[in-house]
């Protein structure tokens, strides 16, 4: 046991940043924490909490209140499995550390437990925040006895393992049983496209629905619900934990604990059988030999803006994890934007707001331009191209120092690189909903500018987040972008920026009879100032920044 | 030779370094006023063992980090004040080769051509060249990571040479690779200090140095212990080998 506890936090640490590295930046740490605390996390856990929480009561009037909790349990499961089996895969087969672990005299299951309970930890920490404000607001909704809060907690923390263990037996079972999958390139490849696959399908069920809560609301009141029947074999831990929260749970909660040791007793007992046979002969990377009759004589010299551009592009799209990380993910943005106007015509929302373009009304036109300046900054924040553009440098940072191109050059084209590939896929999805919406040139050409406009501002802000204090230690790709602070703070900013912005906006227009050409105008000065901050900030404090970074 | 600008100062010192001292993390002092110089046309080594100093020394000179205090001159540039021209002047090879390895070795040397300014018919035959003495003329067309440690070793001496730079600065450059390899290598300082460069390598095999330097620094704890050639260094220590002189002075 103290042996497990030891691997454990040797693990843990080992991705985190030193202590020395941490008081360096102990105050900035603690003001982004504010900020993202503030910013993202209590927004979110107060806007899961009370949709339970009405959910909860609505659901009450039939007695079939745990189905609500259950399906939105069920559905924070499928995403634990969901993001879990990369990082199994990678732990379990990739990381670098196992080189050095298989060598010591540890069992299989010693080393799978522990490597399991590390992940688990660094990689909940936002699922559990979930899990307990919607168990609050399912308490609350359902007024629940005081001691339904401990069974909660106790319930939050342990309610990951059974999806992550699904994920870290099928991890092993599939590098046991095939032999095609020895990279993790493929690796990433397979899990990024279906990510991506149920993402898509998560959204076409939801898109389906047409957006309408009092469908939901009914599907989920009918006692006899198939699909929550099937999740609650699937996942048996979820029932019997929101059972018991209820008055007399305690059966309830003995079983819930009985079924998570079960779980945990198969794995082991696998991991002990299979883990050693499946991750002998695993390599990190294909090696593909290309012939090269005489490549020297394609070199030819171009500029070094250009040729470092074109070496931040290949690196992005080469690896798998970047790859899926952060260039796929800009092309959900059409995805989604074609999805909503296929099912427009179900929904009397989305009818009226096709219409209110069309037909050039002003409130409308206005909320049409806020968003898309909103989910242009969201973007760009969320595929983090910019803001792990340092980081992605990793352990050979210092190419950026000795190479005689001055700071601010790098600077600029990492952030044509976060601007190309986020504006690609916004731009695309600004086209074609204005083709869809029949808006004409003038408005569509005025669109893609305040979403460039968005994209550039958030990009230059995520390179600065990013030169404060890069996560420089990783040996993994998806681990430079995966518990990375920095990308989560810059989130946490240009999502508080933005929502400002456009909360600004609307109030404007709604509250002072200030017009909303005027406001749109008034939109784009903001962002041009907006740019012109980020980019000083860069200029002045970020070249500094990569000047003391050593 | 490409567009570097040779300024008249550096005709003769190409590396000076006065009084550096560098501390980390305010407690660990990796170096303590410390000063050297290199000339045009001299091979010099830079010998000591694991953590002395010499890496630190090596990135400090290349700009990567900077020093309490003292100053760096690289072929007649501060690397403070003119860091673009100074490091123009450098080819460096860090101390881990595996950088960039989603490219292609080809690719790579195209982008240290690019930041070089290596015009193209140059690049090409120079690339052809090195590669052939390396034996790494098949390689080229595969992404690095699926390269051994000596051959991104290779493909980083390729880099730092592309661009004829008038002073290599070479961290433990022998580091992997194998005994042809570094017969070429060792083949190609002697060239290029010929040419008038210097070259500045650090190892912690006495052997490398023997052979090949016109003068060596041997570093401790951050103190430069000696600074000569080798000759006078047996001279002083009659009757001894120069491994056991080595010895003697660093586990003092
Ligand atoms: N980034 C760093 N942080 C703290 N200490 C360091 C760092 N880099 C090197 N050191 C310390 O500085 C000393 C010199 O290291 P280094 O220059 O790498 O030696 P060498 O290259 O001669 O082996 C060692 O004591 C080492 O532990
Ligand atoms: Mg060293």
């Amino acid at each position: 046991m103290k042996l497990y506890f030891r691997l454990v936090s040797a693990l843990i640490k080992g991705v985190e940043p030193n202590d020395k590295e941490k008081k360096r930046n102990k105050i900035f740490y603690v003001v982004m924490s504010i900020i993202a605390g503030f910013g993202i996390m209590l927004p979110m856990a107060f806007f899961v909490g009370i949709i339970m929480y009405t959910a909860t009561g609505a659901l009450m009037q039939n007695g079939t209140q745990e189905n609500g909790i259950e399906m939105f349990l069920h559905l924070i499961a499928v995403f634990s499995f969901i993001f879990g089996l990369n990082v199994f895969f990678s732990v379990f087969y990739f990381s670098g550390d196992i080189e050095n672990l298989l060598p010591l005299p540890l069992k299989p299951y010693q080393i799978t437990a522990s490597k399991f309970t590390a992940a688990m930890i660094s990689e909940s920490v936002m699922e559990y925040l979930v899990i307990i404000a919607a168990l609050a607001g399912y308490i609350i909704g359902g007024n629940m006895p005081l001691y339904s809060w401990l069974t909660a907690i106790i319930g939050t923390l342990t309610m990951p393992i059974l999806p992550l263990i699904y994920c870290g037996i099928l991890c092993m079972a599939v590098m046991y049983f095939t032999r095609f999958i020895r990279n993790k390139d493929t690796v990433n490849k397979i899990t990024g496209v279906f990510t991506f696959l149920v993402i898509a399908g998560i959204v076409y069920l939801i898109a389906q629905s047409g957006f309408d809560s009092g469908k939901l609301i009914d599907a989920l009141s009918n006692p006899e619900n198939r699909l929550l029947e099937t999740m609650n074999i699937i996942f048996p831990t979820i029932p019997l934990l929101t059972g018991s929260l209820g008055n007399g749970g305690i059966l309830n909660f003995l079983m819930y604990i009985a079924v998570n040791i079960v779980a945990i007793a198969v794995f082991m007992i696998i991991a002990q059988f299979i883990y050693f046979p499946s991750v002998a002969g695993v390599g990190q990377s294909m090696s593909h030999k290309g012939k090269s009759a005489d490549m020297t004589e394609k070199m030819h010299q171009i500029s070094c803006s250009a040729s470092y551009l074109k070496k931040e592009l290949k690196i992005l799209l080469r690896t798998p994890a970047y790859f899926t990380n952060c260039v796929m993910i800009n092309f959900l943005v059409p995805v989604f934007v074609y999805l909503a106007y296929l099912i427009n015509g179900q929904t009397n929302f989305l009818d009226s707001f096709i219409y209110g373009i069309r037909s050039g009304n002003e409130e409308t036109v206005l909320i049409f331009m806020i968003g898309i300046s909103a989910v242009s900054v969201l973007v760009t924040a969320l595929n983090c191209i910019a803001s792990s553009g340092i980081t992605r440098e990793g352990k050979h940072f210092s190419f950026i120092k000795y190479i005689p191109v001055s700071y601010m050059t790098q600077i600029n084209v990492k952030a044509a690189v976060s601007i190309i590939i986020s504006g690609a896929g916004m731009l695309t999805g600004v086209i074609i909903a204005c083709l869809l919406l029949n808006t004409g040139i003038k408005f569509t050409i005025f669109c893609c500018l305040l979403s460039l406009l968005s994209v550039s501002f958030a990009t230059y802000l995520g390179i600065y987040m990013d030169s404060i204090n890069p996560k420089l230690i990783w040996d993994d790709e998806l681990n430079a972008l995966r518990g990375n602070y920095n990308i989560f703070f810059n989130m946490a900013i240009a999502i508080v920026t933005e929502a400002i912005i456009c909360a600004g906006a609307y109030l404007l227009f709604k509250f002072t009879p200030t017009g909303s050409i005027l406001i749109i105008i008034m939109l784009f000065v903001i962002l041009m100032i907006l740019n012109a901050v980020s980019y000083l900030l860069c200029l002045r404090g970020g070249v500094k920044n990569i000047n003391s970074i050593e | 030779m490409s567009d570097v600008i040779r300024s008249d100062e550096g005709s003769e010192t190409m590396i000076k370094i006065e009084n550096i001292t560098k501390t980390y993390n305010k407690t660990v002092k990796a170096l303590d006023n410390i000063s050297f110089s290199v000339k045009g046309g001299e091979i010099v080594g830079f010998i000591g063992p694991n953590g002395s100093g010499k890496t630190t020394t090596m990135k400090i000179l290349t700009g990567i980090i900077k020093p309490d205090m003292g100053k760096v001159t690289i072929n007649g540039f501060n690397i403070r004040e003119d860091p673009i021209e100074a490091k123009r002047s450098i080819g460096y090879i860090a101390d881990n080769p595996d950088i960039f390895l989603r490219l292609k070795g080809l690719e790579f040397l195209e982008l240290i051509g690019d930041i070089y300014k290596v015009p193209t018919d140059v690049r090409r035959s120079r690339t052809k060249d090195l590669a052939e003495k390396f034996g790494l003329t098949d390689a080229l067309g595969s992404p690095m990571i699926s390269y051994s440690h000596g051959m991104r070793q290779k493909i980083m001496v390729i880099a730092a040479l592309i661009h004829k730079p008038p002073v290599w600065i070479l961290d433990e450059p022998m580091i992997g690779l194998d005994p042809k390899s570094a017969f070429e290598l060792k083949q190609l300082m002697r060239e290029h200090t010929k040419e008038g460069n210097a070259v500045f390598f650090s190892t912690h095999v006495l052997e490398v140095a023997e052979k090949l330097c016109d003068r060596v620094i041997i570093i401790k704890n951050g103190h430069i212990l000696y600074d000569g050639t080798l000759e006078e260094l047996e001279n002083q220590n009659k009757n001894k080998s120069l491994e056991n002189i080595f010895l003697e002075l660093t586990e003092k």
